[in-house]
């Protein structure tokens, strides 16, 4: 493995940019306020290097192939602090990465998901349009992931909450209850949760919520659903014997 | 009484150049090489041709061990090897071991000529599959085969239609560690490319590059020809994995500078794969406690003003020990080494 130090900090200075301004309304120093943001992250050091431009990241991103989308772009972009172009991707490209992080392969050890992580952050802290567009079909899952600790239910399986997941979804979500009972496990027989997370577990993790900014961050996306996830979180700590 | 003895340790390119120079410079050289013949990687690893003008490598390397062998003031140990060296410079003991045999010569000075192994695929980039799919061969692979004459799919024995260069496999990767370039792949694979269309016409040869590094006259010897007359297709964007589907190789990269990812098929994957130290580098390094780089290679001054002298006086380090090196650059350093140790030698009979 190796010892090479990374690289001293980006310093983006105005004019650094060379992409067209496509988002005219929003102030440059605004857009810079953002990147320095990303770049104030403790994980960005590890997360960017440089880019020689080989596209294995693009070779092996799975949304590349399905998307207009380019994590050699974001990381090219970030190496080159082009603000104007990272503002573009801040509302749009990075919403098409699953986050698989396969593009961490990168011979110069940068993490395009790593920056997509923080770009991502940035946009909901700062509550951008775009952030809370892309998210709305989400609040359902985080809804469901924040307060039962676990993931997605069979009963979430709809096709206007994944319009992406394809036609089959219909068929699936139609029968769901039998093709359930058709598993054999009868454990898997629900539709309503996955698994049960035991009420310990769930205390610590609406504490760690609430103690590190993830309720600020939802409150900035979807101030319903924060409002929502609150009042669970709220009435368990209280039953606990925590103080909100 | 110093020594007035050179030792070469090594009989590649390297050693034998600065064998024969400093010989010529008239100081008596003792030149060991472990393995049983002289020529070093060219001649153990069956190199076709050479990058300049497509010359035959065992033709020039038999100059280079001609050069040698009929000079009475070079004493060749082949099948010899290095086991201790002691002293400092102007009388340094080399205890040699030969088939089971010892001996310990005097020497004045050293030249250290170990060279360099090919990167192997299969250690670190799984997931090219070179130990596992035999159509997937290495630029070193590929030379034996152009040498024999016979280019073919290995798993089929028919010729290639298509088959795809992958530069800087084990070169340029900070996973690896191995951080540098090697020097010699761009230059290789194009002039393979070339030989490739020569041998096997109706084959598409595809070469997918990070940057093509073609130093001085390669631009107008080897790149140049081989787009223009030989119609090799240079794709920037380097190769992601390799699978096979129904009896050829999948590859999967992106073509950046269009923009896409891509998916082809290939008949037989290269992997240009770079330079590491050879474990003689490797195990001289403790025997005449030379510093190493963090990738192993033999620290020197490094610098433009010299690069062989290494930090035990009387010890130099010459070609692929060093550092990724071509032939003319391995050349060139052993001549350089030959004169300094030659002059060294003189400066330290006369101070006594």
């Amino acid at each position: 493995m190796s010892t090479t130090a990374p690289p001293a900090a980006f310093t983006a200075f105005p004019g650094a940019t060379i992409s067209p301004n496509t988002y005219v309304d929003v102030a440059y120093e605004d857009k810079l306020a953002l990147w320095e943001e990303v770049k104030a992250d403790d994980r960005f050091p590890d997360y960017l290097y440089g880019c020689y431009e080989c596209g294995i990241c693009v070779a092996s991103c799975p949304s590349a192939r399905f998307y207009d989308f380019s994590p050699r772009k974001i990381a090219q972009a970030a190496a080159r602090e082009d603000i104007e172009l990272i503002y573009e991707q801040m509302n749009d490209d990075v919403w098409n990465c699953s986050q698989c992080f396969s593009c961490n392969r990168c011979p110069r050890q940068n993490s395009p998901g790593g920056l997509i992580t923080l770009l991502r952050e940035v946009a909901v802290r700062n509550g951008l349009g775009t952030a809370k567009e892309a998210l709305e079909g989400y609040g359902r899952v985080v809804y469901k992931i924040m307060t039962t600790g676990t993931q997605i239910s069979p009963d979430m399986l709809q096709p206007d909450a994944f319009p992406d997941w394809g036609p089959d979804v219909e068929k699936t979500s139609d029968n769901l209850d039998v093709w359930r009972r058709a598993l054999p496990p009868e454990t898997l027989h629900t539709t309503e949760m996955s698994w049960v997370v035991s009420e310990e577990t769930l205390i610590e993790l609406y504490l760690i919520w609430l103690h590190s900014d993830v309720m600020d961050m939802i409150a900035e996306a979807d101030e319903g659903l924060h409002m929502i996830i609150l009042d669970v979180m709220e009435e368990t700590l209280e039953d606990a014997g925590y103080e909100i | 009484m110093p020594s007035d003895r050179l030792v070469v340790i090594g009989a590649g390119p390297a050693g034998l150049e600065a064998a024969r120079l400093a010989a010529e410079l008239g100081s008596p050289v003792t030149l060991i090489e472990k393995k049983d013949v002289a020529g070093g990687m060219p001649i153990h690893a069956d190199y076709a041709a050479l990058t300049h003008h497509f010359r035959p490598a065992s033709e020039a390397m038999g100059e280079m061990v001609d050069a040698v062998a009929g000079n009475s003031l070079i004493d060749i140990r082949t099948g010899t090897e290095v086991a201790s060296v002691t002293g400092e410079l102007g009388n340094f003991s080399v205890d040699l071991t030969s088939n089971g045999l010892s001996e310990t010569i005097d020497a004045g000075a050293i030249i250290l000529a170990t060279g360099f192994k090919h990167f192997d695929p299969g250690r670190e980039t799984q997931q090219y599959q070179y130990w596992e799919l035999p159509d997937v061969i290495t630029i070193a692979d590929a030379e034996k085969m152009l040498k024999s004459g016979n280019f073919v799919t290995p798993s089929t024995g028919k010729a290639p239609e298509r088959v795809a260069f992958v530069q800087c496999v084990g070169s340029r990767d900070r996973q690896i560690g191995n951080e540098y370039c090697s020097k010699v792949c761009c230059g290789i694979s194009s002039k393979q490319a070339i030989e490739i269309r020569e041998m096997v016409p109706d084959a598409r040869v595809f070469i997918f590059y990070i940057d093509m590094r073609m130093y001085g006259y390669w631009e107008n010897e080897i790149y140049w020809p081989a787009q223009e007359q030989h119609k090799v297709n240079y794709i920037k964007g380097i190769i992601t994995e390799i699978l096979p589907k129904g009896g050829r190789l999948i590859v999967r990269g992106e073509d950046t500078t269009m923009g896409r990812p891509m998916e082809v098929a290939m008949d037989m994957v290269i992997l240009a794969v770079g330079m590491e130290p050879s474990a003689g580098t490797s195990a001289m390094s403790g025997v005449l406690n030379l510093p190493t780089n963090k990738y192993g290679f033999i620290e020197t001054a490094h610098d433009v003003l010299d690069t062989v002298t290494t930090t035990v006086p009387g010890v130099f380090a010459v070609g692929a020990a060093t550092g990724p090196a071509d032939l003319d650059d391995s050349i060139s350093s052993a001549g350089a080494a030959a004169a300094k140790a030659v002059a060294l030698l003189r400066a330290a009979a006369v101070s006594v």
